[in-house]
């Protein structure tokens, strides 16, 4: 299982569904992952497209989408962020 | 260095004493506080909400807490940021410097808060009468932290 997390405006067009999930034999990569989520759920996956989002492994932050992923990670959809 | 993410309204006046009491190694305290405004661009603004991202959001915010007291010799930085249901009126940031001279503590609040508005793991979200919506930093903010980049060149 995967654990996903989906902040700010990603958050509200999660379904609780995703917030763990059994990978798909097809995901491999951070990028896969991305992609899969994209077309289990259109809209958040144009949402994610159409905002540069930012991710996170395993609380430490992915540059590299060929990042593989693998059972009992975490990783986390990033929005531009707004503190202060 | 001290970073807290408060799940609580705070108070800032005591966390900034709490902060300076007993250092005898600083000539200069400077502290910012943001505050949650009851009206935005005209609208109004009955509650804000902001999410973050726990334990990488302390991390982050502490990341870049280091590099600004490298970056301007401060002995010591404080940043206590607001998390959850917010409302008008209420302090959401504050952050605190203390340094041998005035200048550098004046600085480090100015970019250590610039720094907060594009590259803290945070998301406000803003509801009123006419709806909610997500908070994406002004381009003015992005302005201001490529000038802090570009001064620390």
């Amino acid at each position: 299982m995967v654990r996903l997390v989906f902040l700010g405006k990603f958050g509200d067009l999660a379904p609780p569904s995703l917030a763990q999930v059994a990978l798909p034999r097809e995901v491999k990569t951070l990028a896969d992952l991305k992609s899969w989520i994209g077309r289990a759920e259109p809209g958040l996956g144009r949402a994610m497209e159409n905002t540069p989002a930012r991710l996170v492994l395993n609380q430490c932050v992915a540059l590299d989408l060929s990042h593989a992923v693998s059972d009992g990670d975490e990783v986390a959809f990033l929005p531009p962020m707004s503190g202060g | 260095m001290a970073v807290r993410i408060a799940l609580e309204p705070f108070d800032p006046q005591a966390e900034t004493a709490r902060f300076a009491a007993g250092r005898d190694d600083a000539g200069a305290l400077v502290s910012f506080v943001g505050l949650c405004r009851a009206a935005t661009g005209g609208a109004a603004v009955e509650e804000l909400r902001i999410d973050h991202y726990p334990g990488f959001t302390e991390k982050e915010i502490a990341r870049l807490t280091e590099e600004t007291a490298r970056r301007f010799d401060c002995p010591d930085l404080l940043v206590v940021h607001r998390v959850g249901r917010i409302e008008p009126g209420e302090a959401i940031v504050l952050v605190a410097a203390l340094s041998v001279h005035r200048a550098n503590a004046f600085e480090a609040v100015k970019v250590l808060m610039d720094y907060l508005k594009t590259d803290a793991p945070l998301w406000k979200k803003e509801s009123g009468p006419d709806g909610a919506r997500w908070i994406e930093p002004r381009a003015e903010d992005h302005t201001r932290r490529r000038q802090a980049e570009k001064d620390m060149a």
